[in-house]
């Protein structure tokens, strides 16, 4: 059962590049459950789409588990109390994934309960519809990172028929190892939660992909039972339609979705919340964090409530070291860089990591010296460089034409670039021009 | 809770990979070192005089340009002009005066590079514009004096390749002991010429013997005449494949170059058609010299894929063209040159299909 035995029918996409994987700072370190802070912020714009619209005001007393958003639209969710307390503040704050937001400020009193819906022992006694239905309730978004409402990804419009379900316990981002730990410590609960999805969606036959540097988790699911697609190691192998690509060999239609070519993708930290929501009756509000990097004394992986600020999670991890010079919402490919650590853990919080000088990015860009290694590991086959100069000489057309938008903002290009260009920043650039032209057009 | 506390600020991705611009140059100054080692054993230090000559001037200019455009003169450091003047320098013959490397090395860099924006802005390579400038401006100087590589006692070692002792059986051959193999390959497109000149079946004798196991070694070690780094076929291959192992060059580039060249050398490379020596093609001038390390120029070829094979193809095409009904024996340096000018409309039409893009075109 040892990875070996995969190596020959371990799968993959075309293009990719291997960062150092440095894992190994966390990845045998059990997860910990943190108490919550005394003061809990809880954001209202933890999801993808329309913040949830609050509930409470100053004052208001809540419940461990209370809505205090509630959804607002059909990209929305609502958002729920981590702690039992009183609410201090409704406020914008600065937040980990956009410059601001509006979020609860609560007191923590307590952080027993927050058991809010019928707890379904046998989930299979009741319909797709109503499971839905609860994930829907129970604010469960996507935990790997770009947190998408799940209810929606389990809601295919007419026609659109789902045949496969690919759980994703790839953690192709360096440093990141809360799914790997998951994975080992509550296996059973994660393929209760793929098993969930897979009656929501009708799918019969559900398979988790993982990496192969995670022997012990590829093991640790399969003699419980789960079907793992061994995948290479290669980033961004967990990227959906890179995932997609490599279980199904199906290409997911460019500006389209997985569900475009019948397939669903959820991160095996959705699948633990969604057993949250069904079998325990338990919103989203909770879940597992790698703290790391070398600006980090002590590297660790933490369960903690939505709302705890990066400077507590820090802390529980011995603290910053003397060259700490970057810290990160996310991974280091895809993360987003803090100014602050005054901001709150929010369910799409997979690690905070801290780098040191030695380890962070340099800024100093030279110019493009045409070497077509960008063009070489495009996971999406683009041409990085030429779409990047189009947008430095604000060539917008140009630049949509050279399949901008198809740009997922992964990042490998700017990894490999010997010039240290920042490609994605050029290309997130044009794509958002481009859709401004758009609008205006319209 | 906590105590607070800031973070500089920047964009994804936070960690960089391996390589860097300098060390992309470094590994293309180390793959060329065993050819340069080659032209100062064959050639004598003359040679390693003008390797030196020919860089000094390139980066010397490359820093004059910088610091005149109030640019960074950290430039002039990163090893690409080193890269352009050690390529220049391999584009001259021994005998040249020791201006002519300078010369050319500061044309290349000032209006083959620095004009056109500096490093990643060149549309043509520039050692081959500066090769371009020189032959236009000094034929004489350029192609006329073919030495012989040095260490060989008992009169002039025979550049062409050709041994001395087989040149003995053929009548007449002085007239090519000077010359390069292209130029004597070239002589035997001329039957009418050369059989005046050398006697009859004159052409046939010295095509086989162009095609003989000891031309092609000798064309293998170094041992002919020609410009200071197309000598070693050997050295230049052992370089090219150090490049290929680094990432350095893309292996479609030389592959459908040199392919191209073996194929229609074997095409019209010969005496009639589809009789030519497609070895011989490859081993003999430039092509060696060119097809690993004029096309290794990032900046001046394709950054596709498809484009990259285009572009070797396109060269061989044309380097085959000038060598069998041109003007010149060699046609390599143009080859390139020509398609560095095409390069862009390459890349523009070679996109790669995206994933999950269908086809507008059908």
């Amino acid at each position: 059962m040892s990875a070996r035995r995969h190596m020959g029918k371990v799968k993959t996409f075309s293009g990719g590049t291997h960062p150092p994987g440095s894992k190994d700072l966390s990845s045998s370190r059990a997860i910990e459950r943190l108490p919550a802070p005394e003061l809990v912020r809880v954001p209202l714009c933890q999801h993808l789409g329309a913040p949830s619209k609050p509930l409470v005001k100053k004052g208001d007393s809540v419940t461990r588990g209370q809505e205090v958003g509630e959804q607002n639209g059909f990209i929305s969710l609502p958002t729920h109390s981590p702690v039992s307390g009183t609410v201090v503040k409704v406020e914008d704050a600065p937040m980990p994934h956009r410059r601001s937001g509006p979020s609860v400020l609560i007191r923590t009193e307590s952080e027993e309960g927050g058991r809010v819906f019928e707890p379904w022992d046998e989930f299979r006694a009741h319909s797709p519809e109503e499971i839905i239905e609860r994930i829907k309730n129970a604010g469960v978004c996507g935990m790997g990172g770009a947190s998408f409402p799940t209810y929606v990804k389990l809601s295919p419009p007419p026609g659109k028929e789902i045949d496969t379900l690919i759980l994703n316990g790839v953690e192709c981002e360096p440093y990141l190892t809360a799914d790997h730990r998951l994975m080992l410590e509550q296996g059973e609960d994660v393929i209760l939660g793929m098993e969930m999805l897979a009656y929501a969606l009708g799918v019969e036959n559900p398979v988790i992909g993982i990496e192969v540097n995670k022997p012990d988790a590829i093991e640790h699911m399969e003699s419980l039972g789960a079907t793992v697609v061994p995948l290479k190691v290669k980033y961004p192998q967990g990227a959906e339609k890179q995932l997609i690509d490599a279980h199904t060999g199906r290409e997911v239609p460019a500006g389209g979705l997985p569900l475009d070519v019948g397939v669903v993708v959820q991160n095996v930290g959705t699948a633990k919340a969604v057993v949250q929501a069904v079998r325990d009756g338990m919103p989203t509000m909770e879940r597992v964090v790698t703290v790391t990097g070398r600006g980090i004394n002590n590297p660790s992986n933490f369960l903690v409530q939505v709302g705890t600020p990066f400077s507590d999670l820090v802390e529980a991890a011995g603290g910053y070291a003397d060259d700490v010079v970057r810290l990160i919402n996310g991974g280091p490919m895809m993360g987003i860089a803090q100014y602050t650590d005054d901001v709150p853990v929010i369910k799409g919080t997979s690690g905070v990591l801290a780098l040191s000088s030695a380890e962070a990015r340099e800024s100093a860009e030279t110019p493009c010296i045409r070497c077509g290694k960008c063009v070489d590991a495009c996971p999406m086959r683009l041409a990085p460089s030429l779409i990047a100069r189009s947008a430095e000489y604000e060539q917008w057309e140009q630049a949509e034409k050279q399949g901008a938008l198809n740009c997922m903002a992964c990042g490998t290009c700017s990894y490999i670039c010997p010039s240290g260009r920042y490609l994605v920043h050029y290309i997130k650039r044009a794509q958002e021009m481009i859709r401004a032209l758009k609008k205006k057009e319209a | 809770m906590a105590e607070s506390r800031t973070f500089e600020l920047a964009m994804s991705p936070h960690v960089e990979g391996p390589k860097t611009t300098r060390k992309v140059m470094t590994d293309v100054v180390i793959a060329l070192l065993p050819a340069a080692a080659a032209a100062v054993y064959f050639f004598g230090l003359r040679a390693l005089l003008l390797v030196v000559l020919s860089v000094a001037a390139a980066m010397a200019a490359e820093y004059l340009c910088l610091k005149f455009m109030k640019r960074p003169v950290s430039f002039a450091l990163d090893g690409s002009a080193a890269v352009t003047g050690i390529l220049l320098a391999f584009n001259v013959p021994s005998s040249v005066p020791w201006w002519i490397p300078i010369l050319g090395s500061a044309f290349a860099i000032v209006v083959g590079k620095q004009a056109f924006g500096g490093i990643g802005h060149n549309i043509v390579n520039p050692a081959l514009l500066g090769r371009a400038f020189l032959v236009a401006s000094f034929p004489v100087l350029m192609t006329a004096g073919w030495p012989a590589p040095s260490g060989y006692s008992g009169g002039t070692w025979p550049t062409s390749g050709i041994s001395q002792e087989r040149l003995a059986e053929i009548p007449g051959a002085d007239a090519i002991s000077g010359a390069t193999p292209l130029n004597v390959m070239k002589q035997t497109f001329d039957e009418e010429g050369m059989e005046t000149r050398m006697g009859e079946g004159a052409p046939e004798r010295v095509r086989e013997e162009l095609s003989s196991p000891s031309t092609y070694w000798n064309l293998l070690v170094g041992k002919i005449g020609g410009c200071l780094g197309e000598t070693s076929g050997i050295l230049l291959i052992l370089g090219a494949a150090y490049l290929v192992a680094r990432g350095v060059l893309e292996i479609r580039l030389p592959l459908s170059y040199l392919g191209t060249i073996a194929l229609l050398g074997w095409v019209w490379g010969g005496a009639g058609w589809f009789d030519g020596d497609p070895l011989f093609h490859i081993l003999a001038g430039g092509v060696l010299l060119g097809g690993f390390y004029m096309i290794s120029d990032m900046v001046t070829t394709p950054v596709t894929k498809k484009g990259r094979i285009i572009f070797g193809i396109g060269a061989g095409v044309i380097t085959m063209v000038i060598r069998r009904w041109g003007g010149y024996p060699e046609g390599c340096s143009y080859s390139i040159l020509l398609m560095n000018l095409v390069t862009p409309l390459i890349d523009r039409y070679t996109k790669p299909r995206a994933l999950g893009e269908v086809r507008q075109d059908g």
